[in-house]
C-alpha cells in the first residue's frame, strides 16, 4: 500500500466521521442534510479510488456521476421536509419532531 | 424466449411507467376519478405476469429468464434477469399494491392523484430492487424507492407524517453510506459489481491483498441493509415511519416496502453473492435472533393498533434473515415462503388498521373496544392474520415459520432455535393483547354506532385472509413439489 492509497483512505475515513459527527451534533435539518452530504462525499472518492486502483476508470466514473444525480433527488426531499417543518414550527429543530416515540 | 412471454417480462418495468404517464396526460379532473383504478390494474396486471411467466419458465423447464429494458443484452451489460424467488416478490409487490390502492378510496381524500403517481414510482422501484442482476444497480433503486416513500409518509403535510418521513430519510441516508462504502470496498476487489463477478472475487477472499478492506466491505453493507430492513438495533426509524403515514400508505410500506429495500437485498446477498463468506452468515443470524425476541418483548408494551404491528414486522423480519442466515436450502425455502406469508398477514392486518381508524378516526387501542361485532369482516380476518403470524397449525405461517426453526436447528444452534420457538409465545401474548383491547369485549363509549366499512377496504381484507387460508392448507402439496425438485 502506497502513501497515496493511505492519503485517500484517511481522507474518506475523516469525510465520514465529520459528516457523521455532524449529524450527531446539530439539531437543525438543514445541517443534517449537509452533514448527509458531506459523508456521500467521502463515497464518491472512495469509488473514484477503487476504479482507479482495479483499472475500471469508466465504471467507476459512471457509479459516481450517477450518485451525485441520487444524492441531490435524496437533497431536494429533506429540503422539502425542513421546508413543511418551518411552515408549521417556524423552524427547522428536530427537537420539535417527539411526538412519536415508545 | 418466446415473444410473448419477452412482451410481459417488459411490463414489470414499463407498466408503471406508463400508469404515472398515464395518470399525468389525463385531464385533472377525469384523473382524480380514476388514478386509483389505473393503480389496481397496475396490480393486478403484474401479479398476472408474475403467475403467467412462472408458467411458461415452468413448462420450458428453466429455472431463470434475462432481459434488458431498454438496451442490448452485451456481454457484461447490465442486464434484468427473473428466478422464481424474483416471481414471488414480484406477485406479492402486486398483491400488497392491489389492497393499497383498495384502501386508499376511502382514506386519502384529495391526495389520490398524488398518492397514485408517488405509488406507481415505488412500484417501480421496488421491481427493479427485485429484478436487478448487480450491486449498483439496486442502490439506484433503492433510492427510488426510498425518495417515494419518503414523500408518502409526508402526504398528508401534517407533524406525524413530516417527522416518521424525517427520521426514515436520514437513517436511510445513513444506511446508504453504509452500503455504498461497502461496495467501494467489494468493488477494489472484483472491478465489476455483477453479483456473478462479486461473488466469482470473493470465493478466496481470505488470500486477498487486503482481506481487512473486504471484511469492512461485509461489515458495511450488512449494517446498511440491516438499517433499511429495520432489523432489531437499527429500527428505531420503523415503528416511527409506519404509525405517522397515511392509511393506505402504510399498508403499502408495512406490507412490502421496507421488505424489498432491506430483506430481500440480504436475501440476495446470502444466497447470490455471500456464499462463501460464513461470517456474514454468522452476524446475520445474531442480528436475526436479537430482532426476534426484542421486536415481539417491544410490542407487548405499545398502546397504537400501528405501532404494535411495526414491532411485529421487526419481529417477523427476525425469522426471514433467520431462514437466510442457515445456508441451508431449507433454510432459504422457509425465508422465501415467510416472506411472501409474512407479507400477506401484515398487509391484512394493516388494511384492519386502516378500517379501524376509517370507522372509529383512531388507532389507540386505549380508546379502541368491542368493535367485533360492529366490523365483523375486520375483526375476522384480524384474527386469521394474527394466527397465521403466531404460527398456529392450518394456516400459512406456520409452515414457513417450521421450515426455518427445521433449518436453524439443522445448523447445530439449538439454543437459538429454541429461542426462535419461544417468541412465537410473545407473538401471540402481544396479538392477544391486541385483540382483546380492540375487538373483544364490550362497546366502549361513543363507539354504540361503528358501522363496518364497506368497499375496497373490506374486499382486500376478504381476498388476503382467503390467500392466507388457501395456502395454508395448501401448502403440504407445495413441500411435496419441492420435494419432488429435490429442493428439501
Amino acid at each position: 500500500m502506497n502513501v497515496l492509497s493511505i492519503a485517500i483512505l484517511t481522507a474518506a475515513l475523516l469525510l465520514i466521521v465529520t459528516g457523521l459527527y455532524m449529524l450527531v451534533r446539530t439539531y437543525n435539518m438543514i445541517r443534517i442534510i449537509i452533514a448527509v452530504e458531506v459523508a456521500m462525499k467521502a463515497i464518491t472518492l472512495l469509488l473514484a479510488y477503487a476504479g482507479w486502483l482495479n483499472g475500471q476508470t469508466a465504471l467507476s466514473q459512471a457509479f459516481v456521476v450517477t450518485i451525485i444525480v441520487m444524492e441531490v433527488v435524496v437533497a431536494v426531499v429533506a429540503a422539502g421536509l425542513a421546508i413543511s417543518s418551518f411552515r408549521k414550527n417556524g423552524d427547522v429543530d428536530i427537537r420539535r419532531l417527539n411526538k412519536l416515540n415508545g | 424466449m418466446s415473444a410473448g412471454m419477452e412482451f410481459v417480462l417488459l411490463t414489470f418495468m414499463g407498466l408503471p411507467l406508463l400508469m404515472v404517464l398515464l395518470n399525468n396526460l389525463l385531464k385533472k379532473e377525469i384523473a382524480q376519478k380514476i388514478c386509483l383504478s389505473l393503480g389496481i390494474i397496475a396490480g393486478i396486471v403484474q401479479m398476472a405476469a408474475a403467475v403467467f411467466v412462472f408458467a411458461s419458465l415452468k413448462a420450458a423447464g428453466q429455472t431463470e429468464a434475462d432481459f434488458s429494458q431498454f438496451w442490448d443484452l452485451g456481454v457484461g451489460a447490465s442486464r434484468f434477469s427473473v428466478d422464481f424467488f424474483s416471481l414471488l416478490v414480484l406477485f406479492c409487490i402486486g398483491m400488497v399494491i392491489t389492497a393499497g390502492f383498495l384502501t386508499a378510496g376511502k382514506t386519502l381524500g384529495d391526495k389520490k392523484f398524488n398518492f397514485t403517481n408517488l405509488a406507481m414510482i415505488l412500484l417501480l422501484g421496488m421491481n427493479g430492487i427485485a429484478l436487478v442482476t448487480d450491486l449498483f444497480s439496486l442502490y439506484v433503486f433503492l433510492e427510488i424507492t426510498g425518495v417515494a416513500s419518503f414523500v408518502m409518509i409526508s402526504l398528508n403535510k401534517e407533524g406525524d407524517g413530516i417527522e416518521g418521513a424525517f427520521k426514515y430519510l436520514v437513517m436511510s441516508a445513513i444506511a446508504t453510506v453504509f452500503i455504498l462504502g461497502g461496495l467501494a470496498f467489494l468493488f477494489m476487489q472484483s472491478g465489476s459489481l455483477q453479483y456473478g463477478d462479486v461473488a466469482a472475487a470473493l470465493s478466496d477472499w481470505q488470500y486477498a491483498e487486503q482481506p481487512a478492506l473486504l471484511i469492512a466491505g461485509f461489515v458495511l453493507v450488512l449494517v446498511g441493509f440491516s438499517i433499511k430492513s429495520g432489523v432489531m438495533p437499527f429500527h428505531g426509524w420503523l415503528p416511527d415511519a409506519y404509525q405517522s403515514a397515511p392509511a393506505a400508505v402504510s399498508v403499502i410500506l408495512g406490507g412490502i416496502v421496507t421488505k424489498m429495500a432491506g430483506v430481500y437485498a440480504l436475501l440476495r446477498l446470502t444466497a447470490d453473492i455471500f456464499v462463501n463468506v460464513p461470517v456474514f452468515n454468522q452476524i446475520l443470524m445474531l442480528l436475526a435472533i436479537v430482532s426476534i425476541v426484542l421486536g415481539a418483548v417491544a410490542a407487548i408494551t405499545q398502546t397504537d393498533f400501528k405501532r404494535i404491528l411495526a414491532y411485529s414486522s421487526i419481529s417477523q423480519i427476525g425469522y426471514i434473515l433467520l431462514g437466510a442466515s442457515c445456508g441451508s436450502a431449507v433454510g432459504l425455502i422457509g425465508a422465501m415462503l415467510h416472506f411472501f406469508n409474512h407479507a400477506t398477514f401484515k398487509t391484512t392486518l394493516f388494511v384492519n388498521s386502516a378500517a379501524v381508524e376509517i370507522a372509529t378516526g383512531t388507532t389507540e387501542i386505549e380508546k379502541l373496544g368491542g368493535l367485533q361485532e360492529k366490523m365483523p369482516v375486520t375483526g375476522v380476518s384480524s384474527i386469521l392474520a394474527f394466527l397465521s403470524t403466531a404460527g398456529i397449525p392450518p394456516l400459512a405461517g406456520f409452515w414457513s415459520k417450521l421450515l426455518i426453526i427445521i433449518a436453524a436447528w439443522q445448523t447445530g444452534n439449538v439454543f437459538i432455535a429454541g429461542l426462535a420457538l419461544f417468541a412465537s409465545i410473545f407473538t401471540a401474548a402481544y396479538f392477544l393483547r391486541l385483540q382483546r383491547c380492540v375487538f373483544f369485549g364490550p362497546a366502549v363509549e361513543g363507539l354504540e354506532d361503528t358501522k363496518e366499512v364497506t368497499g375496497g377496504v373490506c374486499l382486500s381484507s376478504l381476498a388476503l385472509s382467503a390467500i392466507t387460508v388457501g395456502f395454508g392448507l395448501l401448502f403440504p402439496a407445495l413441500l411435496l413439489f419441492l420435494q419432488g425438485q429435490g429442493l428439501i
